[in-house]
């Protein structure tokens, strides 16, 4: 059952603000939000201890299992071969859209819409649209030095503006929200800055390689 | 299965499926060749050039110019393959020459596709116009057209590339083939009854005196721009070391047979000696001439949408270039930012400011549009481009004088020593002909100006950069990173330590 608070995984909240919350259509292309989905996977991972990302981009796995199937199944692969952050976010983001979707259908966030054309593939839509909004006002709270800000809004927003999702987030923030994101993010562990970094370069790489 | 195997097969498995999706040699061709546009070349510079230089060595300097990219382009390649931002000239001059050199570098590079870019208005809004007056009865002044397709380009340059890059392809295609059955047209119907072969002779280059190749070769230099940009793909490449260098090669190969043949089919078609009379009394008409009927009605269409695609393309390499700065905070950092749909909005429309600024200039001062927006603008853009093959092949050297990084002599010293000497040579031959280029007197302010503007440029590169590395040296540590400046502004600057 679809709640306000979410589902406390940041992948979720990353999907759900990178498409419509009535309409479900994407606000990015398709290639920049499996990229910042594969980020935000990565980052449930350091988030529950059980991965640690080096500056450089080098990917190490612990001994801590998140309770998240999704997440579990990343972390196997993780634990089971050893491949820069760059190269992990090249392969989530192949199937981070679908995963993080089913997930989210499971949880009864959204569901399959068939489309009224025969051309046009079948959308997943919010079921709640004031669920679908609310992963906004959780990372908005990294726009406000006023606000307190958990380390898993921060880091959504971080990866939220990584990938392409300023222009969604920033027009919700006060005056100089731009600079006080970079200052919260600035403020995050070491792995997830270099997480957030990694899933920017991943993006503009995407940006100047005109693959989005 | 046991545990073992099946980690082996998972193992596997995030390798075999990254590899899957890498581009190979057919995709990082098309990517390259999608930008070249070729009838703007065939059909726009290589007419103008005629008309305007009154030389006749055009399909000469192709294969000669070609030969000498070839030579750049073992250097080049090479490179690509231990430096990040490959494909932007200015990332192989930082990794080189400097940091400094390398802001030097992005302004003139800006300069030189801003210069193509909006050139090709002056070419599109006569063409449009007379299309228009011709099959539509519409009578309007060039730039309206002009305006028409700037505001186009403006709203497409604001969308997702992926939508324009398919019809860069089509449109591609369809030109190749046109231009292939103009030049046998042509060739099948020579003036006088005999195929000459002069135009293609060396000794046509330096015809009216040896500067004249330095005039030809910047002519035949824009045929080419946009073959630098297959290391870009270096990094999504399947095996990179063979796929880039091969595109390459092979992009260099089919421009130079599609512009020298059509460029000889003109002159063959006109007669060696009437060539250039003819080109000025038809224009790009000389090209539409060789073939009858629909071959010419189509080539006099896909004339318009080449111009039209090739200022697009330039349009979207303006942006990209002005993004990756922006990333770098090189330039101001709004220039590095994203709208909704990934595009940099601000860069784009920065582009496009530019365009209706100089589009409107010329309404204004009613000049000519063909000769002073098109060819002029053009040659100047591809003088710039000149200027920057002939630094990147010093760079390219300087780069692996520093370190062998396990390449031959013939990739990291000789090939790139003969470029820049022969880039170098022809860069200075063109300055002291400019006026040639542009068909001025020699005391014209036009002459000196063009190629002046590079040098200024160029000097406020170098005191920006210096200023960057005195006053912000974070921001001056990643300085050709493109997209890694993201993960190079993590990196600790000069006398920062990493905690």
């Amino acid at each position: 059952m679809a709640r306000l608070t979410g589902t406390g995984l940041v992948a979720d909240d990353l999907y759900l603000m990178a498409h419509h919350e009535v309409t479900g259509r994407p606000y990015l292309h398709r290639r920049a939000i499996g990229v910042g989905l594969a980020g935000a996977l990565l980052a449930e991972l350091v988030l529950a201890g059980s991965i640690r990302i080096w500056p450089e981009g080098g990917v190490s796995a612990g001994r801590l299992t998140p309770p998240d199937e999704l997440a579990r199944s990343v972390l196997e692969l993780v634990r089971t071969e050893r491949h820069p952050v760059a190269d992990w976010l090249a392969f989530l983001a192949r199937s981070a859209h679908g995963d993080v979707a089913q997930r989210l259908e499971r949880q009864e966030y959204v569901t399959l819409a068939g489309s009224r054309w025969p051309w046009r593939s079948d959308r997943w839509v919010p079921v709640d649209p004031d669920c679908a909004f609310a992963p906004l006002c959780r990372a908005q709270a990294a726009l406000d030095p006023g606000k307190p800000v958990t380390v898993a809004g921060a880091t959504l927003a971080g990866l939220a503006s990584a990938c392409g999702l300023g222009p969604r987030l920033l027009p919700y923030g006060p005056r100089g929200a731009r600079r006080c994101l970079d200052e919260t993010v600035r403020q995050l562990a070491p792995d997830l800055r270099e997480l957030i970094a990694q899933t920017q370069t991943a993006t503009d790489g995407l940006l100047l390689s005109q693959r989005v | 299965m046991s545990r073992t195997q099946s980690q082996r097969t998972r193992q596997s498995h995030v390798s075999r499926a990254l590899a899957a999706d890498r581009l190979g040699i057919p995709a990082v061709l098309f990517f390259v060749l999608a930008g070249v546009a070729p009838l703007t070349v065939a059909a726009g510079v290589i007419p103008t050039a005629y008309q305007t230089t009154g030389l006749t060595g055009i399909p000469a300097a192709f294969v000669a110019v070609a030969l000498i990219l070839a030579l750049f382009a073992v250097g080049y390649v090479a490179m690509t393959r231990h430096i990040t931002n490959s494909g932007a000239f200015y990332a192989f001059i930082s990794n080189g020459l400097g940091r400094v050199a390398g802001v030097a570098a992005a302004l003139m590079a800006l300069l030189s596709y801003s210069c193509l870019q909006v050139g090709l208005y002056g070419a599109f809004g006569p063409g449009a116009a007379a299309e228009a007056a011709v099959h539509l009865g519409l009578h309007a002044a060039w730039w309206v057209w002009a305006l028409v397709a700037w505001a186009l380009i403006a709203v497409l340059g604001l969308l997702r590339v992926d939508i324009t890059g398919w019809v860069l392809g089509v449109l591609l295609t369809a030109e190749i083939l046109v231009i292939f059955a103009e030049t046998v047209s042509g060739l099948v119907h020579p003036a006088g009854g005999h195929i000459g072969f002069g135009t293609l002779s060396p000794a046509d280059l330096t015809s009216a005196a040896f500067g004249t190749f330095g005039v030809l070769a910047v002519v035949a230099v824009l045929g080419f721009v946009g073959f630098e940009q297959a290391p870009v793909l270096a990094e999504e490449a399947r095996n990179a070391r063979r796929t880039v260098p091969l595109a390459t090669y092979l992009a260099l190969g089919v421009i130079a047979v599609v512009y020298a043949g059509a460029s000889w089919a003109m002159a063959v078609h006109a007669g060696q000696g009437s060539v250039v009379a003819a080109a000025a009394q038809q224009g790009p008409g000389l090209l539409f001439g060789l073939g009858d009927g629909l071959l010419s009605a189509t080539a006099q269409f896909l004339f318009l949408t080449s111009l039209f695609a090739a200022a697009l393309t330039f349009h979207n390499v303006v942006w990209r270039y002005m993004y990756a700065l922006g990333r770098e905070n090189v330039l101001p950092a709004a220039l590095g930012r994203t709208g909704g749909n990934n595009i940099p909005k601000t860069a784009s429309l920065v582009q496009s400011a530019t365009g209706l600024a100089v589009i409107c200039a010329y309404a204004a001062a009613g000049w000519q549009p063909m000769t002073k927006l098109f060819f002029w603008l053009g040659t100047t853009g591809g003088f710039g481009i000149l200027v920057l093959l002939a630094l990147t092949a010093i760079a390219v050297i300087a780069f692996f004088a520093r370190d062998a990084h396990g390449e031959g002599a013939w990739c990291r010293l000789i090939a790139p020593a003969l470029a820049a000497i022969l880039l170098a040579l022809i860069v200075v031959l063109a300055v002291l002909n400019y006026s040639t280029l542009l068909g001025v007197g020699r005391g014209d302010a036009a002459a000196w100006a063009f190629p002046a503007s590079y040098a200024a440029v160029g000097l406020v590169g170098l005191t920006w950069g210096v200023m960057l590395k005195i006053r912000r040296p974070r921001v001056y540590s990643t300085i050709g990173l493109g997209a890694h400046a993201a993960t190079g502004q993590l990196a600790p600057a000069a006398g920062e330590v990493r905690r």
